[in-house]
């Protein structure tokens, strides 16, 4: 049969009228929209039940309270706990990001050798070991339940030696509540030093005087800010304790003499006054005891319970002299360059073994690297806050199980020490609880209520359920002077001073604290440098992006940012794993191209 | 039976941010981009093509030196009330200003991509999804089931935190109630604010914090002079902050910096 | 032999009509049986189960929907009647203590939020009126589910065009706004979507 044009136009005329009235093409419009909103490849968020869990932070000392929203048991975002008499319910952006880091692209999930081959080479190596050649274990979070354990190992241990880091202001705490007036030598006081809610509290009482080269947050929010040269600080302090003439500091520290005297009537008649500094310094001593700091704003922790840690300081091991190391990354804590590690171990055959949650820490220097669990995955106590003048005891409960395979470093070093660990935590709380001074704040029901009135198994329970334990105030007044200390690298090649731009948690955070540094400008990125841009003109980078960076503990590249308002003669550096391996306290640097 | 429960109660919500306690943590921006499912960008983003519903700007007086001084303004969708510009140039109306709320709402389901809202909103506060959203291996669940990952091709922008609203009107709707309780709905970034900078508030209710702050002398609002009512309040007590909201000609005076 | 135009026309008609309505259907979805044969009848009359009693709100007032197999195990530890479906069920599930992958005919868009406690508590309305007697089905139907949206054709029987909307209302979103126009509610967009 044959057909004309006409006919089969028809014919799809008719089709076409016919299809407009069934469901057929209105169903594809709909459902091409629906597609393309639910665009294929994009994560589903999980639907479910939704809880609350209490926990505390265990990034840093503060130990903020912690309340997490939880999504059929995952936890999807934290917040402060408000009402919390410590935290206040704030928290800092690496807190809030927190339930990121078991899931962080870095994340150490097998080590470089497993548990077994790692245990039988510290034996080997413990076992060869010459004569006065140290096992060592290296706490950079003192004060905590495990570090009586590293303590007693390596008591048990022949040449063992149990090190911890430098303790800021000698071991001092300070009690900001007390404070009329603060002179800030530097210190990111709102940029990752002490405890948010506290400080922000206390913040309404005292008058911040602020003296940084650069003109920080912290000095952008202070009363007064003193625009110091770069490394004049210790300079300013000894002025201000009458231990130099005015005219000399002037000169030194770019202030008006007038202004330094200014400055010395208002922290004496504005009292009670403290100078806080990052370092600890024989300066900032000095001028802490004319304040009459001591045992008012400045209290020293002498108590057992605020776990004052015993241990020796790096320094104080000679150079070359351990040979089997152990370092806990697993917790943060205080960070030492690892240069300045690497030179107390035996030039030949060291063995060091680092238990680390991330690629990017000293596990890159370690002989073997064991995987750790990392908050919120671990169960571990929250050294004291800084700020704090009374002991706390409060845990990091796991608000996530931790994945398989994950090494916990006391029961290593415990196990090659050949002694029980026990379960330190549960018998810290049982002393807390015996001793029955202090009291408890448990962030579910918002009550405190003194620790004697609660039975061992209840004080442990709200211990786990994001508990603070707070205790009496230290009344220490032991102070030690500390000895004065040569900066690192003071090698007149290095002229320019370094400033860290914020606390090290580099290798801490989670990779949405990226909108900070590449979504926007708000901070500078890890691993980069912010200078002047006649100080990279002088080093013949006028318009690299990238350079070198020179302590005397090393070198590393990093990211240049020229920024004007960074005085001449000053490198802001951004903490990032590289920056952090060769610059520490006091730490001058050059830099160069690369 | 259904009208007898209808809402009949409209808000205009709002915030005050107290720039004198602003100290430029971040904790804001990272809250929001948690509550919100913002991904983490690409390594080739830049501060241009990241997305920062809220993002805190580094303003200074343009002084050089000890005479410099800073202070931190965070930047988040102004919530125009009146002559909202991006509604305006919108040709899919997927953007619309809630009779019942007040909230500026953005449709990414509706969204063509034009970026046209972007060059109207004088205050810079939407952001293209120049990428799929991607998490990390594992990270995505982390994600918060009230809200909805976009696709690339879309513009988004602060709304108050939405699913955070229509989880208050379900808890008010459990208590038998049409309307959320005052206090029951707070943005993340207003409740992540460790210094407490951000109040948030119905501006309708003269008793709510943020109608309070609004209230105070020293408070305005950005670009005040070109007539959109935004519903977001900054206050501080230094006249140059206030001077520098204001955007006076750049050849006067220098205000944004980086 | 000449076919008349109209004719013509009207068998084009004829053809797509019947393609659109009785074909076109059997493309687009892609039909799945639920995991288990569920008699919703045998739960109301034997065991004296309302619909709150296993489909029940949380405190917050979010809406659990399908339950747990926790929540059946509850019961059916062991075979309460005797019928295969039991025993089917109780062997592939309970035991092994898996999740059955339950069909959901009213899930709806990742960007859709539908909060069923304002529907039920404030709007009054009864399970019935969205979801038709599924209350009382013997068995559950085939779950009908669409190629290219991903969603289930309808939330109770194959629902009629809305133009002639009959009993129970539709899954798009049309269906939503209309009854909140029809009704006087507020109907923003953020309303609805998340």
């Amino acid at each position: 049969m044959q057909k004309t044009r006409r006919e089969i136009l028809l014919f799809m005329g008719g089709g076409a009228a016919g299809a407009m009235l069934t469901p057929a093409p209105w169903r594809l419009i709909t459902d091409t929209a629906i597609w393309s909103e639910n665009w294929p490849g994009i994560p589903r968020p999980a639907a479910g039940e939704v809880s609350e869990r209490y926990t505390n932070c265990a990034l840093c000392p503060a130990g903020c309270a912690v309340r997490a929203r939880l999504v059929n048991g995952q936890p999807v975002s934290l917040a402060g706990a408000a009402g919390h008499p410590w935290s206040r319910g704030a928290m800092c952006a690496f807190g809030l990001t927190a339930h990121h880091l078991p899931y962080h692209p870095d994340r150490l999930k097998v080590g470089s050798a497993s548990e077994a081959e790692t245990a039988a080479a510290v034996a080997d190596a413990m076992a060869r070991r010459g004569a006065g050649e140290k096992a060592a274990v290296l706490d950079l979070a003192p004060g905590r339940a495990a570090s009586a354990v590293y303590r007693r190992a390596m008591a048990a241990v022949k040449d063992g030696v149990y090190l911890t880091p430098e303790r800021p202001l000698g071991g001092a705490r300070v009690d900001l509540s007390k404070a009329r007036t603060v002179l800030s030598l530097g210190v990111p006081l709102f940029a990752g030093w002490g405890t948010p809610g506290n400080l922000y509290t206390a913040r309404a009482n005292f008058r911040l005087i602020q003296a940084e080269p650069y003109e920080s947050a912290t000095a952008a929010l202070s009363d007064e800010w003193l625009a110091i040269k770069p490394g004049s600080e210790a300079i300013l302090a000894a002025a201000l304790a009458g231990k130099i003439p005015n005219t000399d500091a002037a000169v030194a520290t770019g202030l008006a003499e007038q202004r330094i005297v200014d400055v010395g009537l208002s922290l004496r008649a504005n009292g009670p006054s403290v100078v806080l500094a990052p370092e600890n310094s024989p300066e900032v001593f000095e001028l802490n005891r004319a304040l009459g700091a001591f045992g008012k704003t400045l209290v020293a922790d002498d108590s057992a319970e605020h776990g004052a840690p015993d241990g020796a300081t790096l320094a104080s091991v000679p150079d070359g002299s351990i040979r089997v190391l152990f370092l806990d990354e697993s917790v943060p804590g205080a960070h030492i360059p690892w240069k300045a590690i690497e030179r107390k171990l035996v030039p030949s055959n060291p063995l060091v073994v680092a238990f680390a949650w991330s690629r990017e820490g000293y596990g890159r220097h370690a002989h073997f690297v064991l995987p750790a669990a990392v908050y919120p995955e671990m169960l571990t106590d929250i050294p004291s806050a800084l700020d704090s003048p009374a002991p706390m005891f409060r845990l990091a409960a796991p608000l996530v199980a931790a994945p398989a395979g994950m090494i916990d470093p006391v029961a290593f070093v415990a196990k090659t020490a050949g002694i029980d660990p026990g379960n330190p935590l549960r018998e810290k709380a049982d002393a807390i609880q015996k001793a029955g001074r202090g009291s408890v704040f448990t962030p579910a029901g918002g009550k405190s209520t003194p620790v004697r009135s609660l039975k061992p198994d209840d004080f442990w329970k709200a211990l786990n359920n994001g508990a603070t334990w707070m205790g009496e105030p230290a009344a220490g007044t032991s102070f030690a002077k500390p000895a004065s200390t040569l900066a690192a690298g003071d090698a007149s090649d290095f002229r320019l001073a370094v400033a860290f731009t914020g606390a090290h948690f580099a290798t801490l955070a989670s990779p949405l604290m990226a909108k900070l540094y590449q979504d926007s400008d708000l901070r500078l990125a890890p691993d980069t440098v912010a200078l002047h841009p006649d100080t990279a003109r002088a080093a013949g980078l006028a318009d690299a992006a990238r350079g070198k960076l020179e302590t005397a503990y090393g070198a590393c590249a990093v990211g240049l940012v020229l920024d004007a308002a960074v005085p001449k003669g000053l490198l802001r550096v951004a903490p990032g794993p590289e920056t952090l391996d060769i610059c520490g306290a006091n730490t001058r640097a050059k830099v160069a191209a690369l | 039976m259904i009208s007898a429960n209808k809402p009949n109660k409209t808000a205009r919500y709002g915030m005050s941010i107290d720039l004198d306690r602003c100290n430029g943590c971040g904790a804001c921006m990272v809250a929001c981009a948690v509550e919100n499912n913002v991904p983490p960008v690409p390594e080739e983003a830049t501060a241009r093509k990241g997305i920062t519903w809220i993002r805190v700007f580094r303003v200074d007086n343009g002084e050089e030196g000890e005479e410099r001084r800073s202070v931190f303004v965070p930047v988040l969708c102004q919530q125009c009330g009146e002559d909202t510009p991006c509604v305006h140039v919108c040709p899919q109306q997927a953007v619309e200003v809630d009779p019942a709320t007040g909230i500026v709402g953005q449709m990414p389901e509706r969204c063509l991509g034009c970026r046209y809202c972007m060059a109207a909103c004088p205050y810079h506060a939407r952001y293209f999804n120049w990428w799929d959203p991607q998490w990390p291996a594992g990270m995505e669940k982390t994600l918060n089931p009230d809200v909805a990952p976009r696709m690339r091709g879309v513009v988004e922008k602060c709304n108050f935190c939405h699913g955070r609203w229509h989880a208050a009107k379900e808890r008010a709707a459990a208590a038998g109630k049409s309307e959320i309780l005052p206090g029951d709905y707070t943005p993340a970034c207003v409740e992540a604010c460790p210094t407490g900078a951000i109040r948030f508030g119905d501006l309708k209710d003269p008793a709510s914090e943020a109608a309070r702050a609004a209230a105070d002398a020293h408070s305005f609002r950005l670009l005040e002079k070109i007539g959109t009512e935004p519903k977001i309040y900054y206050r501080s007590t230094r006249e140059w902050v206030r001077q520098a909201a204001a955007a006076p000609k750049p050849q006067e005076k220098e205000t944004a910096h980086g | 032999m000449k076919i008349p135009g109209s004719y013509l026309f009207l068998a084009g008609a004829l053809a797509a009509l019947g393609a659109g309505w009785v074909g076109f259907p059997h493309v687009i979805y892609k039909s799945r049986p639920q995991p288990v044969d569920f008699s919703h009848k045998t739960h109301a009359d034997k065991a004296g189960l309302k619909c709150e009693d296993c489909h029940a709100f949380r405190d917050d007032g979010t809406f659990a929907g399908i339950p747990p197999l926790e929540k059946c195990a509850g019961c059916h530890a062991s075979a309460m009647g005797s019928t295969a479906a039991e025993k089917n069920f109780i062997d592939r599930y309970v035991t092994p203590n898996r999740e059955p992958a339950w069909a959901d005919y009213a899930r709806q868009p990742e960007n859709v939020f539908f909060s069923h406690i304002s529907h039920v508590k404030l709007g009054g309305l009864k399970c019935e009126e969205c979801h038709g007697e599924m209350g009382a089905s013997d068995t559950l139907r085939v779950y009908q589910e669409d190629r290219i949206g991903g969603y289930s054709r309808d939330i109770w029987g194959a629902s009629p065009p809305r133009n002639m909307a009959g009993a129970a209302p539709g899954m798009k979103m049309d269906d939503c706004v209309d009854c909140h126009r029809r009704q006087g509610l507020s109907h923003s967009c953020l309303d609805c979507h998340k």
